[in-house]
């Protein structure tokens, strides 16, 4: 029997690596390949010359496409980071006062944010856009940001929220003792032994916001705000950009989140399971 | 001696609640009174107009067929990303060595953006470089190229959502991991004295127990596919073979613009969504005692 579960695993741990890395390793393949590789049958398992022409065709020069994933890239990264800073901001703040204060409508609130956290995208989608467009935030980064802050800010309280309160509540009675302000056990107790919480709520709020397309999509009409996500589709959608160049703006695209994913995954598992089991 | 309102958590809670108010609640609001009106910016003027949107977009062969797609998608998404998830999650349910980097590996796939997936996905499907179609004619599985996307409906259904299952099965993944970890060592050492194998231990011991991850699992899997859009947008382009509901109501509002009949698609994609979670959650999840 313990023979069968040790095979058991092996095909297991096989599967896992197979299943999640093929994809990945394929895209990586192909944009090392020049077009007239990729279409070799049968497929080249490896690259046959590998090279970073790919890489240079779409990075360096002063062409359309190179000025295109250059601004973009560029917007994803101030459109995630600024939606990140201000999503872990605000939702700390309001999960301690859910986590560690009584006030009247406390429940009630936090039934709210729970309740928005169920609501499909469709929901807001079109709304959101005519929002938008009447404050006249279509085309801007801080419309942008402001839906995706409304998107994540949810769940990242409620993260926080079931966090915090798994403190011990010792922590503020030893806070109050010597005097301190509420806000001061905040910044100077309760924020340090959050930590590990905020730095799951930021990863996931970062990922969640690097992935958004449709959102961006409808919000950004040109390509001064438009992230990277929505360029890359852009191209694909133009029939004359090569599979090789655009397998390379998939990597280029799905480095950053691959290799944070990678680094923080403890974070995100963790994050993962406060945030989903109610 | 009259007692002092205290403010400092209104204050604190009061980004967010704002954020919530203008941003979720008020789009909300929006979609389901809008719904009921004939919404139009190249045909004004905006009025009342009953059932009219309901109307019409049940009467639309387009949309109509994304409702079967969606389902499709669901069917095919659900059924796949929980047997998966379960299966990676067994798997992964004992400490060895290596472990922590499988789990970092799992959730690769979860952390790229649909879009991207897309793209890594054309390199696998594609009927003319696909990796796929090499593979299959190396092993004399196919004697030509095939033509995975666009043209039998069921097929590119399938082929899309399997992309997508490739993004949400690592949550389900972890999700059932979470219960199964808690289930105490115990009762599997019991029922091997008991004379109980693996398999029966698996289907009388971690089956039962872990209902409540399967639920959440299940209840994120419904609806990330009822929700389908980009892996479509991306594989299939605006091809009608495989339209979600989703693409369906981006098309009626952004491309026909018309807004009313989007916003009333909206209502029933959320109504629907908030319903089937509610009872596929109250179904499943029982609470479980060890």
């Amino acid at each position: 029997m313990m023979n069968k579960n040790r095979g058991f695993r092996k095909f297991g741990v096989g599967f896992i690596l197979f299943w999640s890395l093929i994809p990945i390793y394929w895209v990586i393949n192909t944009s090392f390949q020049t077009d007239a590789q990729i279409s070799d049958v049968p497929s080249h398992l490896i690259p046959p010359t590998p090279g970073w022409a790919n890489y240079k065709a779409l990075l360096i020069g002063n062409g359309e496409l190179q000025g295109m994933i250059r601004r973009s890239t560029i917007n994803i990264f101030i459109e995630c980071i600024s939606a990140t800073v201000i999503t872990v901001v605000l939702a700390s703040l309001a999960s301690y006062a859910f986590a560690r204060m009584e006030f009247k409508g406390r429940k009630f609130l936090l039934f709210i944010v729970v309740m928005t956290m169920a609501f499909p995208t469709y929901t807001t989608l079109i709304p959101m856009y005519r929002i938008m467009a009447m404050v006249h935030l279509v085309n801007t980064y801080l419309g942008i940001i402001l839906c995706y802050v409304s998107g994540f800010l949810p769940l990242a309280t409620w993260i926080l929220y079931t966090y915090m309160q798994s403190l011990p509540s010792a922590i503020e009675e030893a806070g109050s003792v010597d005097g301190a302000s509420r806000m001061q056990i905040f910044r100077l107790i309760v924020l340090p032994l959050t930590i590990p919480a905020i730095a799951s709520t930021a990863v996931i709020t970062f990922l969640f916001a690097w992935a958004q397309f449709i959102f961006p999509l409808v919000l950004a009409s040109d390509q001064s705000t438009q992230p990277l996500t929505v360029i890359v589709a852009a191209i694909q959608g133009r029939h004359v950009v090569p599979y090789s160049l655009l397998s390379t703006a998939g990597v280029i695209a799905l480095s950053v989140p691959a290799v944070i994913a990678l680094l923080t995954n403890r974070f995100i598992v963790s994050g993962l399971i406060n945030g989903s089991v109610k | 001696m009259k007692k002092k309102i205290d403010l400092l958590p209104y204050f604190l809670v009061s980004p967010l609640i704002v954020f919530i108010i203008f941003l979720a609640l008020t789009p909300a609001f929006f979609t389901t009174i809008a719904a009921f009106f004939k919404v139009q910016p190249l045909n004004p003027p905006t009025h009342f107009s009953g059932l009219q949107n309901f109307r019409d977009i049940f009467s639309s062969a387009e949309v109509v067929s994304s409702f079967g797609n969606t389902l499709l998608y669901i069917l095919i998404g659900v059924t796949l990303s929980t047997i998966l998830g379960i299966f990676f999650a067994v798997v992964l349910q004992r400490k060895f060595k290596g472990r922590s980097i499988l789990i970092a590996v799992l959730i690769l796939p979860w952390a790229l953006p649909g879009v991207v997936e897309g793209i890594l996905w054309t390199g696998i499907w594609d009927a003319n470089t696909g990796v796929l179609n090499s593979v299959l004619k190396s092993l004399h599985v196919i004697s030509h190229y095939q033509v995975f996307l666009g043209q039998n409906k069921f097929l590119t259904i399938l082929a899309i959502e399997v992309v997508q299952v490739w993004q949400i099965t690592p949550l389900s993944a972890i999700l059932i991991l979470a219960v199964l970890q808690n289930i105490p060592d115990d009762l599997y050492e019991a029922a091997t004295i008991d004379g109980s194998n693996s398999r029966k231990s698996f289907r009388h011991i971690t089956m039962p127990l872990i209902r409540p991850g399967i639920a959440i699992a299940v209840v994120q899997a419904i609806i990330a596919t009822l929700n389908i859009f980009d892996q479509p947008y991306i594989l299939n382009g605006a091809a009608s073979t495989a339209n979600s509901l989703a693409m369906e109501t981006y098309a009626v509002s952004f491309t026909n613009l018309n807004f009313g009949q989007g916003y009333a698609l909206s209502l029933l994609i959320t109504i629907f969504t908030l319903f089937v979670s509610v009872v596929v959650a109250k179904f499943i999840y029982k609470k479980v005692e060890y």
